[in-house]
Formats: structure tokens, sequence, C-alpha cells
């Protein structure tokens, strides 16, 4: 694969990683510098824009910070994780939706999570909407920024990067 | 060793008595809660009509209602409510229920609108709850008789706030504001005058629900026993972070960094109750690099507090303000017996650069947010609790004891310099994992309840 095809890709391995549950895999799609930002609602029909000033369900702007995510559900001593939810990400309307530079393109798609704890036997399905920012890495893409918008912001109990 | 026990204890108590669901000896050092407290669908009704729809309870923020007709929905217990600034500029809470059929009225969190037009029949109030248009009435062969009742949205029967804060009550029959929080004023003006405007909930919501009852929120949220079981992973990701691995930007405090550091539980009148602890990171605070002007506007004893001390606290019943990495307040609504909606608001100090209230977002995100390293193992051990006791196995619980051979009453050395009188405190260090934080809440649980079922007073 080549081009944007190969980015599109990316977008879909990243999903694929989750739910396999193959951590550094995941960790390595993401540049070091990363962006990862899951705003809140500021009410019914509007996001928070900026994280310095208004709430956000997760904002990281270094790859460092996924890494404690990972730790955490790994670690066996997080009650909320063990055992660990099975996880099935959909991913749809993949489209590109520019390049912001050379070797860099933007994407947006639609998601949708449907998640299972064993703990409980219940499950929930998370959605909403990607925008992934990627940069070119040699052969391949790396993700420098990734914007989820969770449309149910409701949460039940809680809600982890493996749920988004 | 006990034996299995799946007794009703409140179908074997004397009727209107709730002692029977709490083993309060003090003299015999015993403090037990029997598990229907959290379980048994009646006496969550009777907690609804009983505590909830007669004391105050936490209902927004004097910032949010700041302008004429800027509004917000919340509820007291079961019941919707609509706090709405009127045209004048003074602040009205009313049942946010339509008189005509009786729909809820305004569906929007907050906002602001001159009207508040109900859905089903078009009857539209003001800001200020007047009823200002009926669809159709000359049309409507009303009876006079219908001209002789007011048909503006029901006010509720008490309203207050205190240092943006704003309370409101369905019964008449409650103390002034400022009498019912009494001395926890101390703890709730250590977060409400950090910032020299004043401070405000820092917009985006974070809510979510756990299927359990909602005294576990109330517990859990002044327990220092499970930071070192239920968090364990969130300890180790703070182990990495030690050594500068993991998330840089989270400016968590670390909370494990001095166990042995001082503690103090302090209960109050009214079921108010507060756990403290050292800070030993302050420079985490964003007000630290300019702590000396602090210390000239609310004095020493509270900028020490704000700075060089954490607390989590609960003002009864509902309603929990911590200021311990980061500076939140909760709300924990119950909805069912085994079901609670939690809100929580992260605080900032109107009018802040954006750097320090960054430094607050990032803190509050990492541990508080349901999508935080923290409070969802909260949740799951809340729902973990309800699993167990639901069951109707186990009669007694053992978790109220902590403490109970440390008790001390009235001031000490600690809360005379705080201006505060505890009706009994408690000191040690973190690990001591003190339970009597849980006593003076579950003592008003009772009263309220045993005047409930009298039908005497509840602010006797």
């Amino acid at each position: 694969m080549t081009g944007t095809a190969s980015a599109r890709d990316v977008i879909e391995q990243e999903a694929i990683c989750l739910d396999e549950r193959r951590w550094q895999d995941w960790l390595a799609l993401f540049t070091e510098d990363c962006v990862y930002w899951v705003p809140a609602w500021k009410d019914d029909d509007t996001l928070t824009a900026d994280p310095q000033t208004e709430l956000s369900h997760i904002y990281y702007i270094d790859r460092a910070a996924l890494e404690d995510r990972i730790i955490r559900v790994s670690s066996n001593l997080s009650p909320a994780s063990t055992p660990l939810a099975r996880t099935a990400h959909i991913l749809g309307g993949i489209r590109q939706t520019g390049a912001p530079g050379p070797g860099r393109v933007t994407f947006r798609s639609s998601w949708s999570t449907h998640v299972f704890w064993p703990q409980s036997n219940l499950s929930h399905t998370f959605f909403g909407r990607y925008e992934h920012e990627l940069v070119e890495d040699g052969e391949s893409w790396l993700i420098a920024r990734k914007v989820i918008t969770l449309q149910n912001d409701y949460l039940p109990s809680m809600t982890d990067f493996y749920c988004l | 060793m006990d034996s299995i026990d799946i007794s009703d204890a409140h179908r074997q108590r004397p009727a209107g008595s709730f002692r029977a669901l709490i083993d309060d000896r003090p003299d015999d050092g015993v403090f037990r809660l029997h598990r229907d407290v959290y379980t048994d669908p009646a006496l969550f009704d009777l907690e609804m009509r009983h505590i909830f729809e007669r004391s105050w309870s936490f209902l927004g923020f004097t910032s949010q209602v700041s302008q004429p007709h800027d509004f917000f929905t919340t509820h007291i217990g079961r019941v919707p409510v609509l706090v709405s600034c009127g045209e004048d500029g003074s602040v009205g809470a009313f049942l946010n229920i339509c008189r005509h059929k009786g729909a809820e009225l305004c569906a929007v969190r907050q906002g602001k609108s001159k009207s508040h037009v109900c859905p089903y029949h078009g009857w539209i109030y003001d800001s200020s709850g007047r009823n200002i248009h009926i669809k159709d009435q000359d049309q409507g062969a009303y009876h006079p008789s219908f001209d002789q009742v007011d048909h503006g949205l029901v006010p509720l029967a008490a309203i207050g706030s205190y240092k943006g804060l704003i309370f409101g009550s369905l019964n008449a029959d409650v103390p002034p504001l400022e009498d019912f929080l009494g001395d926890m004023r101390f703890f709730i003006d250590l977060a409400m005058e950090q910032g020299e405007n004043g401070m405000e909930p820092i917009p985006g919501r974070t809510q979510y629900t756990y299927r359990g009852n909602w005294k576990f929120q109330l517990d859990n949220g002044l327990d220092s026993y499970h930071l070192t079981s239920t968090h364990l992973s969130f300890m180790r990701a703070l182990d990495r972070r030690r050594v500068g691995e993991g998330n840089p930007h989270g400016n968590q405090t670390d909370f494990f960094k001095d166990s042995h550091c001082d503690t103090a539980s302090f209960g109050f009148d009214h079921g108010h109750t507060v756990f403290t602890m050292d800070n030993t990171e302050p420079h985490r605070r964003p007000f630290w690099p300019y702590i000396d002007k602090l210390r000239d506007r609310v004095g020493d004893a509270k900028a020490d507090w704000m700075s060089i001390k954490m607390f989590n606290s609960l003002v009864f019943p509902n309603m929990q303000l911590a200021h311990n990495t980061a500076l939140i307040l909760r709300v924990f609504r119950p909805i069912a017996v085994d079901l609670t909606e939690m809100t929580s608001y992260c605080l900032g100090a109107i009018g802040e650069p954006p750097g320090e209230r960054g430094m607050r977002l990032r803190a509050f995100e990492d541990f508080y947010n349901a999508a935080g390293l923290a409070t969802p193992d909260d949740s799951v051990v809340y729902e973990r609790c309800q699993q167990g006791m639901a069951t109707g196995a186990i009669g007694w619980l053992q978790g109220f004891s902590r403490g109970l051979g440390a008790l001390e009453t009235g001031q000490n050395d600690v809360t005379r310099p705080m201006g505060i009188n505890p009706v009994e405190s408690s000191m040690g260090t973190l690990q001591s994992g003190q339970e009597v934080v849980y006593h003076p809440p579950y003592r008003e649980w009772a009263r309220l309840m045993e005047a409930g079922e009298a039908a005497a007073p509840a602010y006797p």
C-alpha cells in the first residue's frame, strides 16, 4: 500500500490493536509527542474547545501518558480493569479531510465500540467520531493527533482508552 | 465464628426505629451498620421523603445564574428543580414542573432564556417563574375559580447561598443555611475563597452512573483506607512518574509520598464531616507562586490549609467538596436503591489564567474523571459492594471501626487555630484509615429518618 491508502490502514490497525489487546503495537502507532484528546461536552450541542480552560475526558500531549493507561490495565491491580472488558471497534465513514502539510494528512471517521464487562455480564456501546492527523514515517504513517468525540457522554460507571 | 445472617433486620425493628440498623454504642467502642441501609428499597423511599425532601440540598453555583435570564436545571432527590435569575437579577428556584399537566418543563441543563415554554400545551413561564401565557385562555371557557389559582411555577420552600454555592429545600422548616452548614463553612471557605473573584465550575460535563446505593459514594468520598488497595494501579503509575516515566503533564499529587503524614477527621452537627491530610506537594497548587498574596487576603490559617493540607468532606446528604489533587465538588443523586448518578465539577478561580486552570484540569482529569486513572476503580468497587450485600447473606458490616480508639470530643490543639468546634475528632497517620468519619452522617441519617417516621419536625 502506498500514500493515503496506508494512512487509512493505520486508522484501522489502531482499532484492531485495541480489540486484540496488542497494547505495545497500539502505542507504536503514535508519535512521541502525539496529542490524544477526548473533549467533554460543554452543553447539549457544544464540545469543549480549549483544554487549558475547559474540561476534557482525556487530554494528553505525550505518548508516555498513554503508557500509564496500559500499565494500569495490565497491572491486575485495577478493579475496573480486572477482568478486562472485551471490545469490538467498528469503523465507518473513513474519509480524508485534508493534507495540512507535506507528509501530513487528516482523516475523519465514525466509530462505535461494543464493550462487554465479564465481571457484571453487561454490555454497552460507546460511539462517536474520530479525527486523525497522521504523519509520514518512512514506509508508513504515525498518528500525531487523535481527537475522539464521545457522543454518548453519560457514562455507565466508567470508560477507558480501549472503550473509545 | 459468625453465622450466615439472612434476617431482615429492618422488618424486625420496632416501628419508626432506625437504630436497629445502626449499632451505635460509643461507650462500648462499637459502631456497625446493617447492610439493609444500602439495599432495602423501602428504606430508599423513606430516605427520599425524610432526608432529601426535608433538608437542604446543593443545587448549583451562583456563577451559573449571575445574569438576568441565566438558568440551570437540577434535582433535589427525585424532584426536578429549575434555578433561574429573573429580569430583576434575583435568583429563584422552582419545581421544574409545568402546572398544567405536570410535564417536566425545562429539559436543558443550563442556558439563558427569558421564558420557558412547556412542550405539551404551550404554557409559558418567565425567568422569575411567573406564568405569562396560558395558550388560548380566552377561548378556554374557564370557570372564574380558575383565576383564583396561581399558575406560576411552585417555588422551593427555601433557597440560600453561601460563598457561591446555592442550596435549596422542599421544606420550609430548615435552619438558616449558615446554621445548617455550621463549622463546615471553614472548609467551604478553603475551596471557595481560593480565587479573589470567587470560584466557578469549569465548563465541560462529567457525569456518570454506578449500579450501587448513593451512600457508597458518601462513604468512599471520605475513605482514606482504600487508597492503597483500590488504587494500587494508580500508585504504580505514580511510582513511574516519580522517576520521570509516564505522563509528564498530569500534575498529580503524589498521595503516597508520605503514608505517615498526619491525618484528622472532624465530625460536625447535621451530618457534615471532613477528613484531612498533609499535602507534601504544595507546589502543585496553581496559587502557590503567590501564596503570600493569598495569605494577606484570607489569613494564615486558611492559606496554610489551602496549600499544605488536603481535605475530603461531606455536606450531608449528597454533596462532597474535596481539595486534594484538584478541587472537586461532587453531587451524588440517588435514582434507585441500587443506582446513583454522579456529577463532578472541577472548580477553578474566576478569571484565573489558562496555565493555572490547566494545572487544575490535568490533575482532575487524571484522577477524578470517569475516564481517569482512579475513579473507575471506585465505581466498580461500589458495584461489587452492592452485589455482595444484595444477596442478603451478610448482616452487620465491620467497616466503621477504624479510629474508634482515638476519638476526642470538642476542640483540641488542631481545631483551635482553625476556629472550628467539631462534635468529635480523631487524629492519626494516613495509614490509620479512619472510619469514624462516617459516624456523623449515619447518626444524622437515623435522626432524620426517625423524625420523618414520627411526623416530627426535621430540625426541632
